[in-house]
């Protein structure tokens, strides 16, 4: 489905490079990329191991920065912006789903999907509410005031998952979000993610090489060489 | 691994530097006693280490026993170089010869004849003269007891070896009758050495001898000075090296922390390992080569500081031991090999023992699980109840240790550490309890960061616990020695207000602050007696006698009312003792005296006086702090009763109502001008002299304190820094979700802050178990004071506050590393 406007995109992605230095030598992961992701879309981008995608990730939601190009969610350039100032512009408009999960250790489920709207200072009772809602939606009501070394892979990645969603960002970024987990749970948790989103109509952009979810994407990208292409779904599944 | 290599060099240093200057005073110590003790096997000295010549010229002549040599021994002042003492040995160079080597040289290279005959001449070390910037034929001038003679230096030894050189050092020999005239010691000796035959005939030579000698003379082994010497500093050094030893223990912990950060670090590495075929024993070997590593570095560093702070502290403890014991010159100090070794086999030691425990986390973890950090801390968490009933065990047998019968001061510091370890052990438990207890309190303060902060110190329970421990450990280490020299110096504040009652104290200058045996001259004495404005003057005299066989210190007071005023008695009846004290064979004993020998009321000391021995009965035992070695008093009557010397070492005066003590002092001052120099102290100075050479006496305790929390210090930094380096990826997250890095300041600040507090709260009863133990058991079993416990609400304030800011300190570089780093990299190295 497609989203209701493509004339204002969301995100918008200028010729991004990010080089590391590797002893004397220069790795170029991203060379140039560009792209746009419009309001409610679902992107999936595929590469393999390494190809930088996670690094793209880390550059859109600012916790990395660029060696060059620009990243502009609506007017705003986040590369222009401090830390500081990315660091707040992200937990108020970026859920962001890792791979390991990442929950921490030393709060509970419940604490873990408040932390972002936590670190504002402002945690309404509204938002506490949408963060229970959204816990029962990805069934985890129940274990709210578990510590998460007490769950399961998969209930990990739900609750990474509620996390992401529950305070209402703009977009949510998702680096391998079934990769640790066995096929029955990776299937749950793509689930979980089709309904919330599909229904839901959020924005989200998954770097994966997970071939299932190809199925629930608007657009697909391929990551090769340091470069983004877009791809059809069936190149996708060839490739 | 520089943080555990600091941590292993801090323990090693402060037992290296402690031992090094206890080593070194005890060396120095032999050398001089070695100096004038010679190959003699036996000497014979008088009842107040003063002997009659007539004693030598009768063994001479009439018992005719050849290898005896009469000896005058002491020290002198050099004016022209304020606190430096030389040590005087009058000898009789013909009857030298089987004695000492060194004093040989003073008949073959010199005017012998002028040696002898000439009044007031001597001989220096050529190296000793050389410091004092003195040449053969000078005149030397130097002080006794305030009264200032020349010396005409005839000549300079050479010493021979390096050995002779350093018992050389600092030695002026005189002619008998020059140390005669130089001590006021007309017609006396110090005493009289002998070189008694082979063991098999000795007992009938020392019968024989014991037949000859006259009333009040007596024979002994020459080895029982230095024992008696050793045996006074022996609970001083002991009562060090045991602080130095609490050092070497907060650094294990540190060790252990430091051990286990670099085994969870490489968790991963470590499961790589096995799982590509590296046996456990393997790791097991890793780990502990990697500890042997750190242990040897740290060591090497820790030996080279401790040589280097030892040259501080050897001062420190020399000073401590001539305020209260001995005259002690340190000349050379001593690099004793055993001293090294020790530091060697604690450092390695220490730290290959506290390696083992992690270096087994390492191995015995299954492949799998070895990659899991939360399965160590579920670990740690299930054993809190075994942690907590170990704790439990340590404490009881501590307990058990304490209240066992007798004396000993090694067994007391062991329960004092059992005690350390049972709060130890009992940490993680009083953690969780107290991070939980802290949770609402954080979280209303910090939100969710402070939440945050209480939680992180239960879930990597196994790294805080043992920051805040050894943390605890330092700050309760200075908890209890602080309220332990507190008690004491109240005590001694309440004790001095007690017993200094008079207005103005009189003695000639002494060398050991303690113990004034000088002699004041008989014409100061009347001067004082007659002086305008001056209602009671009292005298007192200290005397050195032999009691029970061991020597003691006799302290003989004059009659009049302050001698009830200025004792408290702990035994014995007020009220009948003191008329039986002016009268009869009744002594007083101080209460170390006591505790030392086990006598109390009722029982007699046989003392040898100069009418033979005699026993004295035991009336009361009074307080007194003046000395740990404990002392007789007698009265004036009764001493001169027995004893021929009729001198007074003070004379304490009680000024008219209304006089002005201050215009006493100077009307004093001016009469006595040209005649002996005299310290005179008005009740207020001598009170604050007196707690000033306490101060000094407890700088090395309070040297010894700082260092121990400095080590704790860096064990705390060592343990944040593992902690946030674990963390590196958590708070990576954090920051993914929004986590400013003013918020990671904040974070890692509520968090050592939290951790610091914990330290300081836990550290207020271990800490005043500590010194409950130091008052009540080890300075009762070391010196046998009563001490009056005094706890200032503001030592244990400061103690909290020291622990915050200490953790907070240790927090501020790890805080600022985490703040800067990209979390993007963390993120990266999934």
């Amino acid at each position: 489905m497609l989203p209701d406007s493509k004339h204002e995109p969301l995100l918008k992605v200028v010729n991004l490079t990010k080089t590391y230095l590797e002893g004397e030598s220069e790795r170029h992961v991203l060379r140039g990329v560009q792209f746009e992701i419009y309001k409610g879309e679902l992107i999936v981008m595929l590469g393999r191991s390494g190809s930088g995608k996670s690094t793209l990730l880390n550059l859109i939601s600012g916790i990395d920065v660029a060696s060059s190009g620009e990243v502009f969610f609506g007017n705003r350039n986040l590369t222009a912006l401090s830390e500081n100032e990315r660091t707040l512009f992200r937990r108020e408009s970026i859920g962001i789903i890792f791979q390991s999960f990442n929950l921490i250790p030393t709060l509970t489920v419940a604490e873990n999907m408040l932390l972002p709207m936590e670190l504002t200072g402002r945690l309404s009772t509204a938002q506490q509410a949408r963060a229970l809602e959204v816990l029962e939606e990805v069934g985890l009501k129940d274990r709210s005031d578990s510590y998460p070394d007490r769950l399961s892979g998969g209930e990990q990645q739900r609750v990474a998952l509620a996390r992401a969603l529950a305070h209402e960002p703009l977009l949510i970024l998702a680096d391998e979000p079934t990769g640790n987990l066995d096929f029955k749970t990776a299937g749950q948790v793509m689930d979980i993610l089709q309904r919330l989103v599909h229904d839901e109509k959020r924005t989200m952009l998954i770097a994966t090489h997970d071939r299932d979810i190809l199925n629930l994407a608007d657009r697909i990208f391929s990551l090769q060489e340091g470069q983004l292409v877009e791809v059809t779904l069936d190149t996708a599944m060839g490739v | 691994m520089f943080l555990s290599v600091l941590g292993v060099a801090l323990g090693v240093a402060v037992v290296v530097a402690i031992d090094l200057a206890n080593t070194s005073a005890t060396e120095a110590f032999r050398l001089s006693s070695e100096a004038v003790t010679g190959r003699a096997t036996h000497h014979i000295v008088g009842s107040r280490e003063l002997l009659d010549e007539r004693v030598y010229l009768d063994l001479r002549l009439e018992a005719g026993i050849k290898d005896a040599a009469p000896v005058i021994d002491g020290f002198v002042s050099i004016p022209s170089n304020p606190g430096r003492m030389l040590q005087v040995l009058g000898i009789d160079p013909l009857a030298e010869g089987p004695f000492r080597s060194f004093t040989g040289g003073v008949g073959s290279g010199l005017d012998l004849g002028r040696f002898i005959s000439s009044e007031q001449t001597g001989v220096l070390s050529a190296l000793t003269a050389q410091n004092l910037n003195i040449e053969a034929g000078d005149s030397l001038k130097v002080r006794f007891e305030g009264q200032e003679q020349s010396i005409t230096i005839i000549s300079l030894l050479e010493a021979e070896s390096e050995q002779s050189a350093r018992v050389l050092d600092n030695l002026l020999i005189v002619d008998i009758s020059t140390a005669q005239a130089l001590f006021g010691m007309a017609g006396q000796l110090s005493r009289i050495e002998l070189i008694l035959s082979e063991e098999s005939e000795q007992s009938a030579q020392i019968a024989a001898l014991n037949e000859f000698l006259p009333v009040g003379a007596v024979l002994e082994r020459s080895t029982t000075k230095s024992e008696t010497m050793a045996q006074m500093t022996r609970a001083f050094s002991l009562n060090l090296v045991a602080l130095s030893l609490l050092a070497l223990v907060v650094g294990m912990f540190l060790i252990y922390n430091t051990m286990t950060f670099s085994v969870v670090q490489r968790r991963p590495t470590i499961g790589r390992l096995r799982a590509l075929g590296v046996t456990q024993k393997e790791i097991f070997s890793l780990v502990m080569g990697e500890a042997l590593l750190i242990g040897v570095l740290g060591t090497g560093i820790g030996l080279l500081a401790g040589i280097a702070l030892g040259q501080g502290l050897v001062h420190l403890v020399t000073q401590s031991i001539n305020d209260l014991y001995y005259v002690l010159r340190v000349r050379t100090w001593d690099l004793s090999y055993w001293s090294l070794a020790k530091g060697v086999g604690l450092g390695v030691g220490a730290t290959l023992l506290a390696a083992i425990a992690p270096a087994r986390e390492a191995t015995s973890a299954p492949i799998s699980t070895v990659l899991q950090r939360s399965t160590e801390e579920s670990r740690v968490r299930e054993g809190l109840p075994r942690l907590a009933l170990a704790s439990l065990g340590l404490a009881v047998t501590a307990i058990l240790l304490l209240v066992l019968p007798g004396n000993s001061i090694a067994i007391s510091y062991l329960a004092l550490l059992l005690l350390i370890l049972a709060f130890a052990t009992a940490t993680p438990s009083m953690v969780v309890g107290m991070a939980r207890l802290a949770r609402p309190l954080m979280s209303a303060v910090g939100g969710v960061v402070g939440r945050m902060a209480a939680q992180g110190t239960i879930t990597a329970l196994s790294r805080t616990s043992i920051a805040i421990a050894s943390l605890m450990i330092a700050i309760s280490a200075t908890i209890g020695v602080g309220v332990m020299v507190n008690s004491f110096r109240s005590t001694v504040e309440v004790w001095l207000e007690y017993t200094l009652r008079a207005d103005i104290y009189v003695s000639p200058p002494g060398l050991v602050f303690r113990r004034n045996d000088a002699t004041l001259l008989p014409e100061i004495e009347a001067i004082l007696r007659s002086q305008d404005g001056v209602v009671g003057a009292y005298s007192v005299r200290t005397a050195s006698v032999k009691a029970n066989n061991e020597r003691a210190d006799l302290v003989v007071v004059g009659p009049g009312p302050q001698r009830k005023e200025g004792t408290r008695l702990k035994e014995g009846d007020p009220d009948r003792v003191w008329d039986r004290f002016g009268a009869e064979t009744t002594v007083l004993v101080s209460e170390p005296y006591s505790f030392r020998n086990d006598i109390h009321v009722g029982d007699t000391i046989t003392m040898g006086t100069d009418q033979g021995e005699q026993a004295f009965l035991v009336g009361a035992v009074y307080y007194d702090y003046g000395s740990d070695l404990g002392a007789i008093m007698m009265s004036r009557n009764t001493y001169e009763m027995y004893f021929m010397d009729r001198g007074v070492s003070g004379i304490s005066l009680y000024a008219a109502p209304g006089q002005d003590v201050d215009a006493l002092i100077e009307s004093i001052r001016g009469r006595l001008a040209g005649k002996q120099e005299v310290n005179m102290r008005s009740n207020r100075s001598l009170r604050e002299a007196s707690l000033d050479v306490f101060d000094r006496t407890f700088t090395v305790t309070i040297v010894l304190r700082l260092l121990a929390v400095f080590v704790a210090f860096i064990g705390v930094l060592s343990a944040l820094m593992a902690l946030q380096l674990e963390r590196a990826r958590e708070l990576s997250v954090m920051r993914a979700n929004g986590l400013t890095p003013r918020q990671v300041w904040k974070y890692v600040t509520m968090q050592t802050g939290l951790m610091g507090f914990m330290a300081g709260l836990m550290s207020i009863p271990l800490g005043l178990t500590l010194a409950y133990i130091l008052i009540h058991v080890i300075n009762k079993r070391s010196f046998g004071w009563t001490l009056q416990i005094d706890i200032t609400p503001a030592i244990l304030g400061q103690a909290v506050i020291l622990a915050v800011l200490a953790a907070l300190l240790a927090g501020i570089y790890p805080a600022w590393k985490m703040s800067r780093s990209n979390p993007a990299n963390a993120l990266r190295d999934e």
